[in-house]
């Protein structure tokens, strides 16, 4: 049994790659389409293989092979925290045949860089939201602290002293920190780290105090309680973490931070692709099996149409927008 | 002024050339203040002393004696350069093929004792290795033939 | 102690017919991506995630720790055949390896390595099964400040990498650290030194500079030469170290075994200084230090057990903590958790197959390492007689193709043609590129570790003297300052006595 399993791994790998390669060469030759799709879609991953983004997008990518009827092909072309990615998608043709996957970065580089190659709201469109995910609040554990109103306490009675953790600026740990400072009036110092990763070391010493982190980030720190779990950020009460209350149940109502995903497709696609599409799309978004594959990091699938996407984005887009200027972000 | 030790001449000015460009680009970025390190203390700090060890470098080669600089060929270095440069700009749209066979067989105009025909044989050679390896075997996202 | 137990039952594990095919051929594709320049094992092992998610995550990870440990060893094939090293690592092993290969003795560096690191994987293997939580505790000891310093001190050490001028092997290291400051900037999201160019928005890619610097500028200057003093052809002498060789380098290997063994513990970039800290330390405690940088066996013995040490202990800090030490780890950590395992020291005792069987996996892949690439050599040697007027057109061609490849982006490839005329200046002038990769490489890091340790600190600077592992490594620093800087004071004293 095993080593049939083993063989078939085996000749599927190069098989699936075989079709890859040829699959490349094919969507870069091919003719105007009469019928969507008649040749394979390109969805772009803006970061480097490993990340969240990575695996929900292969995921995805897997599924609406199937319902797209069509050879979904993901390919990573990572840089510039997305900028790059994002940026030869919003240049190619809207015909369907290239689309990205981008997190709330989409809506914050905008805002939080000097210049950007394109213009999001004129070059992109959204096809579709997919998925939705609540950071986690997590704390040292030698902090005295069990959940969001402890934790506002103490750093209102420990001005300045409290460090907070973030992959980076302008990445939604850091934001997700500045909201939480703007809402409560406690000071505490940003400290930046490459991925949300790297800071657990020193929180587990007690040099950082407190991240929003990613689920997936804090899982392997959460589980034997190395860092204390306190809230989550999504409206709903996660999956992973059933037992924490919501940041919004503890008493800052209305605090969300949602690290979504979404697709995106170049501005003027045809009416009857854009549909095909985010039909494809939502289909696959309800199958039991993307769900439960989702579910390993944390991530929940959510299909949308066109506009309630559209909208989503333009609120997001104003919600960060208005914490970097009052966080005065930029000015650093 | 004699240029007693042209090796150490020619690095000195070398190393002042980078940490003039470097003072200059990071003229602009904030120094930043109190425990708050700015983006630009660093680089400022580091172009100041590589400043002063390529003026050291300067000022010890008018005194000191030592080796002199080989004579600088142009040929190779600049049809490499070249080729490196033709390669950045094929690769995109003309895919691997083309933009490796015609690297390859231009390369080998760098050194002086090139044959045209064993040169373009050793590009065809090298191109279906390569198309073979990367390509088909590692399966990396290289277009193989032109895109438009 | 029940070490043995654990240790036979991941003998147990690894040792079945599945994973040691997953074994192998996770040390066969190392070897071969490690040799390639440009594709490294981050691509490959992110290229077979998709596949992983198939397997078992026992034999997922053993097959990525196959690539991982594959690609540090055939990595330094390249480095010492063609001096093309892909990674900051085998900056080192090129240094005497090349040299030694350029004198008709690549067999006996290849030899060499590949013993040096089969030691060293051996003893790495064992060092993880005893002392993995003892050691991940003391990693958790290092914070920002005490990374600073060890990166201070590596630093440092970098200098003795060069053979002449200290002045300019420092001003290498200075501009190596300022080149490595290129990109967005950790701590406040600037873009720095990237003149307008979006490509340049994550910094010089590595493999451009090294390739530039290693590769082709390198052709330039051998293109200057006449043939005959380029072509090692006719004299390629014998395949494998001799028992002299060997016992010449016993002490060598035990020094960077247990340098690597400790420095690879440290996931926030201890693993990158074995090497150079391993070859520091050979050229100081060796007799006559002068043969360094000629072709001095010792000098590929050492770096290559220190990497491949640390390369092994490097896994300690995933597996028993969930922390990072590279890219390649974290990828792994991804398929873990794609698995529905949470990485973290609860692995070795909820799932003791995976944790002794990804160890015992490890010995097995050494093994099959040795096995696998000693018949090799002789195979490479035989490429070494190719003429230099065909080979050298074949390195350009793969540098381009290596480079391109790593993120499809021209930025990189132009950015080559930049330091390939740099490159040829700095061989031109005697300023040896060794201290600048590694200025290169801990720079960013350097810069990210003291900001932070300063901005946790509220700027005070005591942090780095109140914390006893910082004060250590800043003395170490400073008497390592004081040896490097005693014999060229030494040396201008007997000149100026001559004259």
């Amino acid at each position: 049994m095993k080593s049939a399993k083993v063989l078939r791994s085996l000749v599927f790998a190069p098989v699936m790659l075989a079709m890859a390669g040829a699959v490349t060469f094919a969507a870069s030759t091919g003719a105007a389409a009469q019928t969507y799709p008649s040749k394979p879609v390109r969805l772009v991953l803006p970061y480097s293989p490993g990340g969240i983004i990575d695996y929900v997008g292969r995921t995805v990518a897997q599924h609406l092979s199937t319902t797209l009827g069509q050879q979904v092909i993901a390919e990573n072309r990572p840089g510039a925290g997305g900028i790059t990615g994002t940026d030869t998608v919003a240049r190619s043709t809207p015909d369907g045949y290239t689309i990205v996957i981008m997190d709330p970065a989409i809506v914050i580089n905008p805002t939080l860089q000097p210049s950007m190659p394109y213009d999001l709201f004129k070059q992109l469109e959204v096809v579709s939201m997919i998925s939705s995910s609540p950071e986690v609040v997590v704390v040292a554990p030698e902090l005295p602290v069990k959940n969001m109103s402890e934790l506002i306490a103490y750093a209102k009675a420990n001005p300045g002293k409290l460090n907070f953790a973030s992959a980076g600026i302008g990445t939604t740990p850091h934001l997700a920190g500045e909201l939480f400072k703007q809402r409560t009036g406690v000071d505490a110092t940003h400290v930046p780290y490459k991925s949300i990763g790297q800071s657990y070391p020193d929180m587990m010493s007690n040099k950082i105090q407190f991240a929003f982190s990613s689920i997936a980030g804090a899982l392997p720190f959460t589980t034997d309680n190395r860092v204390r779990p306190i809230a989550t950020t999504g409206l709903k009460r996660s999956e992973v973490y059933p037992d924490l209350q919501t940041v919004d149940e503890s008493g800052l109502k209305g605090f969300e931070v949602d690290l979504w995903l979404g697709i995106f497709a170049p501005s003027g696609m045809p009416a009857d692709v854009m549909s095909k599409l985010n039909g494809a799309l939502g289909e696959a978004l309800k199958n039991p099996e993307l769900i439960k594959a989702f579910a390993k990091v944390g991530v929940t699938a959510r299909g949308t149409s066109p506009q309630e996407g559209a909208a989503f984005l333009k609120s997001e887009f104003d919600k960060w927008k208005k914490v970097i200027e009052d966080g005065k972000i930029k000015d650093n | 002024m004699i240029i007693r030790a042209p090796k150490d001449f020619w690095s000195g000015l070398m190393f002042l050339t980078f940490a003039a460009i470097g003072l200059l680009a990071a003229s602009g970025y904030s120094m930043g203040r109190g425990g708050r390190m700015g983006p630009g203390y660093f680089p400022v700090a580091l172009s100041a002393v590589l400043a002063l060890l390529g003026a050291i470098l300067v000022l010890r080669s008018l005194v000191l004696d030592g080796e002199g600089v080989e004579r600088i060929q142009f040929r190779p270095i600049a049809v490499l350069v070249v080729c490196v440069l033709i390669f950045g700009a094929m690769i995109p749209k003309l895919g691997l093929v083309i933009s490796l066979s015609c690297v390859t067989f231009i390369a080998a105009f760098a050194g002086r004792e090139t044959r045209p025909l064993e040169a373009a044989m050793l590009s065809v050679v090298l191109t279906v290795l390569s198309v073979g390896i990367f390509v088909y075997a590692l399966r990396l996202p290289l277009s193989v033939w032109p895109s438009f | 102690m029940d070490v043995f137990s654990n240790i036979a039952l991941g003998f147990g594990v690894a040792a079945t017919f599945q994973n040691i095919l997953y074994c192998a051929l996770g040390a066969f594709l190392g070897t071969v991506v490690g040799v390639l320049p440009g594709i490294g094992p981050v691509t490959t092992v992110a290229m077979l995630l998709p596949i992983s998610f198939t397997l078992e995550p026992t034999s997922a990870l053993i097959m990525m720790a196959g690539i991982y440990y594959g690609a540090q060893y055939g990595g330094s094939t390249t480095a010492i055949l063609i001096n093309i090293p892909g990674e900051a690592s085998s900056v080192v092993t090129s240094l005497d390896g090349h040299k030694m290969a350029r004198m008709g003795r690549a067999g006996p560096a290849l030899g060499i390595a590949a013993l040096g690191s089969f030691f060293a994987g051996t003893v790495a293997t064992f060092v993880v099964s005893f002392g993995a939580p003892p050691l991940a505790r003391m990693a958790l000891q290092f914070g920002p400040a005490e990374y600073f310093s060890l990166m201070l001190c590596g630093l440092i050490a970098a200098v003795v990498l060069a053979r002449g001028s200290i002045v300019k092997a420092i001003a290498m290291v200075v501009l190596g650290l300022l080149f490595g400051l290129a990109g967005s900037d950790v701590n406040s999201g600037v873009r720095r030194f990237t003149f307008g160019f979006q490509g340049l928005a994550d910094g010089i890619e590595f493999v451009a500079l090294s390739m530039a610097i290693y590769g082709i500028a390198e052709v330039a200057i051998n293109l200057e030469r006449k043939a005959s003093e380029v072509a090692v052809a006719g004299r390629v002498g014998s395949v494998m170290p001799s028992w002299a060789d060997i016992r010449h380098c016993i002490p060598s290997v035990l020094r960077g075994t247990s340098l690597g063994s400790v420095l690879g513990v440290l996931p926030g970039g201890g693993a990158l200084l074995a090497s150079f800290a391993a070859y520091t330390l050979e050229k100081k405690v060796a007799s006559h230090p002068r043969t360094f940088g000629e072709g001095d066996i010792r000098g590929v013995a050492a770096p290559e057990s220190a990497n491949n040490a640390g390369a092994q202990t490097s896994f300690i800090p995933m597996l028993t903590l969930g922390i990072p030490s590279n890219p390649t780890m974290a990828l792994m950590i991804g398929a873990l958790m794609v698995h529905g395992i949470t990485p973290g020291p609860r692995v070795m005792t909820d799932r003791p197959d995976l944790f002794w069987g990804v160890v015992a996996s490890m010995w097995i892949g050494n093994l099959m390492l040795v096995v696998l690439n000693l018949p090799m050599i002789g195979l490479w040697i035989r490429l070494l007689r190719m003429p230099y007027r065909l080979m050298f057109p074949a390195i350009v061609g793969f540098c381009c193709v290596g480079t391109y490849t790593i993120n499809s982006n021209v930025t990189d490839v132009t950015v080559m043609a930049f330091f390939i005329v740099f490159g040829y200046l700095c061989l031109k002038l005697d300023c040896e590129p060794a201290p600048l990769i590694l200025g290169f490489v801990l720079g960013p890091m350097m810069e990210e570790y003291l900001r932070r340790a300063l901005l946790i600190s509220r700027g005070d600077p005591t942090v780095f003297v109140t914390s006893p592992i910082s004060l250590g490594f800043l003395i170490a620093a400073a008497l390592l300052l004081l040896v490097v800087a005693l014999p060229a004071i030494r040396k201008k004293r007997e000149e100026a006595m001559v004259e």
